[in-house]
């Protein structure tokens, strides 16, 4: 106990000594960190964005302009008794024309001089949750399509997988940033141990002769670093939701974004745990390397 | 009954140059050994080697009946706490107090805190600066921060007691009060080793003398007789 308290007191009383250097290490690795947090925070939310999509997502059939009632009732009944089909909603072509109008007011005037109504009829089919992966919902598209009485299947999935290809080139980018700027962090701690092993050497010299073990002179660094790399993390978080907020802030009195603000949402408590434990891990990893290099620990 | 310290044709080399040659020696339990020589004598090398600081390019080191030379690196801390060193530079932590200082060895073993204090409180009695152990080692005498130093060689029981020059910054009265200690600290059963190239020393200790000339030992005096002989 007394020897933790020791180890404990030790790295402690490190920090205050080399009060400017922890200070700026901590600093410079929490806005490092905060790089690497932007761009987990951009593809934590498009990742959202794109499962929330997928979940919603609508296909629209429709229908010849040929087909009789009982054929588009027939059709119905098909569609209704597929177990891939969670619900469907007919729009006849009146309706699409409501909509058309409703959705684009200024553009009504288009379906003035053509006197039939272009627009076809349509059922709008939600498929069962276990059947809205992107391969799912294809190969059902694929299977309507050449049902009698439908002539066009159309959904976002194009969208979709557009957005999906935007999220892997975030992925790899978070992927490669993190990497670098994580070496960074490394570095920065790493080189704030090592002023702290030139400043203590003769201390872990007098240590190594009245026969402490490598683990007992080494364990002040690890824990400085960990701590180091701990507040850097956590000092991060806290840059990164203050700029989240005014983000938000910013994109909801602007008006022309109204409503997004609602659907972007700042890391969970997991992610900000993990981000602290990993920050922690940076920090330690910067001990290591401080350690070897400077061959600290020896008999 | 083995020696407590043994050498067997032991060399050193730095740069080809030999610090230590062929040197073979026994130093029985309870000993009081002087090691005299001029500086670069190879004195300080023998006593490095004794704590697994230095490995010999030839020969065999015994403490206790272990072979030092063949230790594995973790094993190396376990020998040294066995071995107590006192310096000439005394190597004290000015951050700390004469006590804390004086606590390492301990809490470096694991020591509980009241065994701490027990073991601390009688060392630095021992040696005579108990009064001193809130203090800062800057603020004491030469005397007194090589007293606190011994005071950390012998606070955890050593069956060896290794001393490099201790005296080399003292003066005269100063000199001959650390030599008493030590032949206190003998006189408990402590084998004590003690390098120096004062004659005064050797004049006020009147034991065994090993000498060491450019790291070759000349053949061996004798002043009085062993502790407990």
């Amino acid at each position: 106990m007394r020897r933790l308290f020791y180890l404990v007191r030790e790295a402690w009383a490190n920090m205050r000594t080399n009060r400017t250097t922890t200070v700026v290490a901590i600093l410079t690795t929490a806005f490092t960190l905060a790089c690497v947090g932007i761009f987990l925070l951009l593809y934590v939310n498009l990742r959202s964005a794109a499962a929330w999509l997928q979940q919603d997502i609508k296909i629209m059939v429709y229908l010849d302009d040929r087909i009789t009632q009982e054929g588009t009732h027939e059709l119905e009944t098909k569609l209704k008794a597929d177990r891939m089909v969670a619900g469907t909603l007919f729009v006849s072509k009146e309706q699409a024309v409501g909509e058309f109008r409703a959705q684009f007011p200024a553009d009504s005037h288009l379906l003035e001089g053509l006197g039939e109504n272009p627009l076809p009829a349509s059922f709008v089919v939600t498929l069962a949750p276990s059947f809205r992966s992107s391969d799912a919902v294809a190969r059902w598209a694929e299977r309507v399509r050449t049902m009698v009485g439908v002539a066009k299947v159309d959904y976002s999935q194009e969208w979709i997988d557009a957005l999906a290809g935007l999220i892997r080139y975030i992925e790899l980018a978070a992927i490669g940033v993190g990497v670098i700027l994580s070496a960074a962090a490394v570095t920065i701690i790493g080189n704030t141990i090592r002023l702290a092993l030139f400043a203590r050497q003769e201390e872990s010299e007098i240590l190594r002769l009245i026969g402490a073990t490598r683990a007992f002179i080494q364990i002040p660094y690890f824990l400085e670093g960990a701590v180091l790399g701990a507040c850097g993390s956590a000092l991060s978080l806290g840059i990164l939701k203050l700029g989240f907020e005014l983000f938000r802030q910013q994109i909801g009195s602007t008006g022309r974004f109204k409503g997004i603000e609602d659907l972007v949402s700042f890391f969970p408590l997991s992610i900000c745990l993990t981000f602290v434990l990993v920050g922690m891990g940076l920090g330690f990893a910067g001990s290591v390397v401080s350690l070897r290099r400077f061959g600290e620990g020896r008999a | 009954m083995d020696p407590m310290i043994q050498l067997i044709h032991v060399s050193k080399y730095y740069d080809r140059r030999a610090a230590l040659s062929d040197v073979t020696l026994e130093i029985e339990k309870g000993e009081f050994v002087l090691l005299m020589g001029p500086s670069g004598a190879g004195k300080s090398t023998l006593l490095r080697m004794l704590i697994g600081e230095e490995q010999p390019d030839e020969g065999q080191i015994f403490v206790q009946g272990r072979n030092v030379t063949k230790l594995k690196q973790s094993e190396v801390p376990f020998l040294r706490r066995k071995v107590g060193s006192v310096f000439q530079d005394f190597r004290l932590l000015p951050k700390k107090s004469v006590f804390e200082n004086v606590a390492l060895p301990l809490i470096v073993q694991g020591a509980s805190t009241a065994d701490i204090r027990r073991k601390v409180t009688e060392a630095l009695r021992a040696v005579g600066v108990d009064l001193k152990r809130d203090q800062s080692p800057n603020s004491l005498s030469t005397g007194e921060r090589q007293r606190v130093c011994i005071a950390r060689a012998i606070v955890n029981g050593p069956i060896v007691l290794l001393a490099d020059e201790p005296t080399g910054n003292l003066d005269p009265e100063r000199t001959a009060e650390i030599i008493e200690l030590f032949k206190l600290i003998n006189a408990r059963g402590t084998t004590v080793i003690v390098a120096t190239h004062d004659p005064l020393v050797m004049t006020q200790v009147n034991r065994r003398v090993i000498t060491l000339m450019q790291g070759v030992m000349v053949p061996e005096q004798r002043f009085g007789e062993r502790v407990g002989v």
